[in-house]
């Protein structure tokens, strides 16, 4: 268990040495959830009394905020696993499977360093969302909402592993991400109400953990719960998808690197 | 005990036998060169000696570990340096060690002092803040060679070493390897394309082609197994093997090997032999277009026992390759 938890700190020092030195990256991948707060929050801001009908008194770029946090997170983190192929390409997977570290610690270390940059990345979102005007109730909740992004990351990372350690390309990595995060965003009340959407798709969404990452976030932000869905069942729900995927990745990646690449 | 064993050992993937039935044991402390063609079983060995791959049957050992049964004992005893370089690019010198050392559970209270010995070992002690974006290929392959010594490995497996690099930076490793072999006297188990650098290099030599293992030795002993002179020869002619024939009966020569219009004769009497070839051309009314005498070099013990040329192979496997990462890149 002890090693364990130092290998995977050897490949999460490794991981996030990495994106520190490739700094480039960081202010792109924030143009795109930028985008979303600015054009999406005003575009859709005459919705305001559907939002308030379900028990919102603030603007609809308030309500949103939150989902597009978690947007960030879910884009930044299911990308981030892509650098498995690389590493798969050019050797340093090889390096690895050759020392004495197990393919667990692997697989946990690329998550870890995920979560944090997702955080990261998430936190600046925040930051934009302040600088627009976003009113926050309570500063001191950014922390606690840190931690529930650190953790929601952790999981969906996982996908992302997953998804690298089986797909033997690019272009199948791409492509299965692709078809996954947009759907696992839209499936949510990231944009608008549960209450509001039709049975079936409220249905589909109780089915998603993202569904319960937005409630929760929202809720720290705003304090008003949707839905009946209560903070705890949401940290549950998160919690379960995190250990899962924990499990799931650490065993998908440990079968699918000791096959021939 | 032998530091590196296999016995019977054979991988197939599908119907194609990449390794059949090998069996050969490497002595402790020894440089043994493993040599063949591209597709010649290779790097499926390495790959299965090193616990990338599992075999389909028969065992191989490592350090007196099975490397199935015992992969993460195998995993301590060994270091694996790759024909790629695998070094981190935006990571300095001096942090590529560090990560080696981690992965390889270098105690703490040592990573510092081994990390100070090996730069100093390999000359980079000056570079080793640098980004590895800014070293050489040679440099490159220095630090690769380092992370796989830091830990003291007992065998220590180099994949083509100096593939890529020009002949100054290439011997340059040369001398590297020998003095990292002196110094820690571990065994190495080396693969390559080049003669001369298992010639330079290797106490023994095992040839390998379609998947089989065709001879092991000494450099020397294959060299002087082969007559101790080789002539070269090319000449025209309607009925060549008429030629081959007679020449078969000249005493002194021990072997020909014949690729269309050019000869290689190897003999321990150059210089008596080649007037009796001339005799029997001009019988048989032969053209003889060029001729040479020369020392046999492992390159010629090569294609004796494999009847193909390695560069030939490389240069289409390489362009392949090449084109290969090309697409990769694009994508």
């Amino acid at each position: 268990m002890n090693s364990l938890m130092y290998d995977t700190y050897t490949v999460f020092w490794r991981e996030l040495k990495r994106y520190k030195k490739s700094r480039s990256g960081v202010l792109i991948r924030l143009i795109q959830p930028a985008i979303w707060i600015i054009v999406i929050g005003n575009t859709f801001s005459g919705t305001q009394p559907l939002i308030q009908s379900v028990g919102f008194d603030g603007e609809y770029i308030e309500f949103m905020a939150p989902g597009v946090i978690v947007l960030t997170a879910i884009f930044t983190s299911i990308f981030g696993g892509v650098n498995t192929l690389w590493d798969r390409r050019y050797g340093f997977m090889n390096k690895a499977l050759t020392s004495p570290i197990s393919r667990s610690s692997i697989a946990l270390g690329k998550m870890s360093a995920i979560s944090l940059i997702s955080a990261m990345q998430s936190s600046l979102i925040i930051g934009i969302a302040l600088a627009i005007g976003v009113s926050f109730p309570n500063l001191f909740m950014i922390a606690p909402i840190m931690a529930i992004v650190i953790l929601f990351s952790l999981g969906f990372s996982g996908i992302s592993v997953i998804v690298a350690a089986t797909a033997k390309s690019q272009e199948t990595f791409w492509g299965v991400i692709n078809f996954l995060g947009m759907p696992l965003f839209m499936l949510s009340p990231a944009l608008f109400p549960l209450e509001l959407l039709p049975d079936w798709l409220a249905t589909i969404a109780k089915f998603n953990p993202v569904t319960y990452t937005v409630l929760l976030v929202r809720e720290m932000m705003t304090g008003v719960s949707e839905g009946g869905i209560s903070a705890f069942l949401s940290i549950g729900v998160i919690a379960v998808f995190v250990l899962v995927m924990i499990g799931l990745a650490s065993y998908v990646f440990t079968r699918e690197v000791n096959k021939p690449f | 005990m032998y530091s590196v064993e296999t016995r019977s050992l054979s991988k197939t993937f599908g119907a194609v036998k990449a390794v059949n039935d090998i069996s050969f044991a490497v002595e402790s402390g020894e440089i043994f060169g493993f040599l063949g063609p591209n597709g010649a079983g290779k790097s499926t060995t390495i790959m299965i000696l090193t616990t990338l791959l599992k075999p389909t049957s028969g065992q191989a050992l490592v350090s007196g570990f099975d490397v199935v049964t015992h992969a993460k004992q195998v995993r301590q005893s060994i270091g694996y340096v790759q024909q790629e370089s695998t070094v981190d690019e935006y990571l300095s010198g001096r942090e590529n060690l560090l990560l080696q050392a981690r992965l390889n559970h270098i105690p703490k209270d040592q990573i510092n002092k081994r990390i100070d010995e090996i730069l100093e070992l390999i000359e980079l002690t000056d570079k080793q803040n640098d980004s590895v974006v800014t070293y050489s290929g040679g440099m490159r392959k220095r630090l690769d060679i380092a992370g796989g010594l830091l830990h003291h490995p007992k065998v220590l497996f180099l994949d083509e070493p100096t593939v890529g690099l020009d002949i100054q930076t290439r011997r340059k490793i040369w001398e590297y390897i020998k003095k990292i072999h002196k110094e820690f006297e571990m065994t190495i188990f080396l693969t390559t394309h080049y003669m001369e650098e298992a010639d330079q290099l290797c106490d023994r030599i095992g040839i390998i082609d379609h998947g089989q293992i065709q001879i092991i030795d000494t450099p020397e002993n294959m060299k002087n197994a082969m007559g101790n002179e080789v002539i070269s020869l090319k000449f025209e002619s309607k009925n060549p093997d008429d030629f081959l024939t007679h020449l078969h009966k000249i005493e002194y020569i021990k072997k020909i090997n014949k690729d269309n219009d050019k000869l290689t004769i190897f003999t321990s009497n150059g210089t008596q032999v080649i007037p009796e070839i001339f005799k029997i051309s001009s019988l048989l009314e032969i053209k003889i277009i060029s001729i040479s005498l020369t020392q046999p070099t492992l390159d010629d013990v090569f294609i004796s026992y494999t009847g193909r040329e390695m560069r030939d192979d490389d240069v289409g496997f390489n362009r392949k390759r090449e084109h290969a990462k090309m697409k990769r890149l694009r994508a």
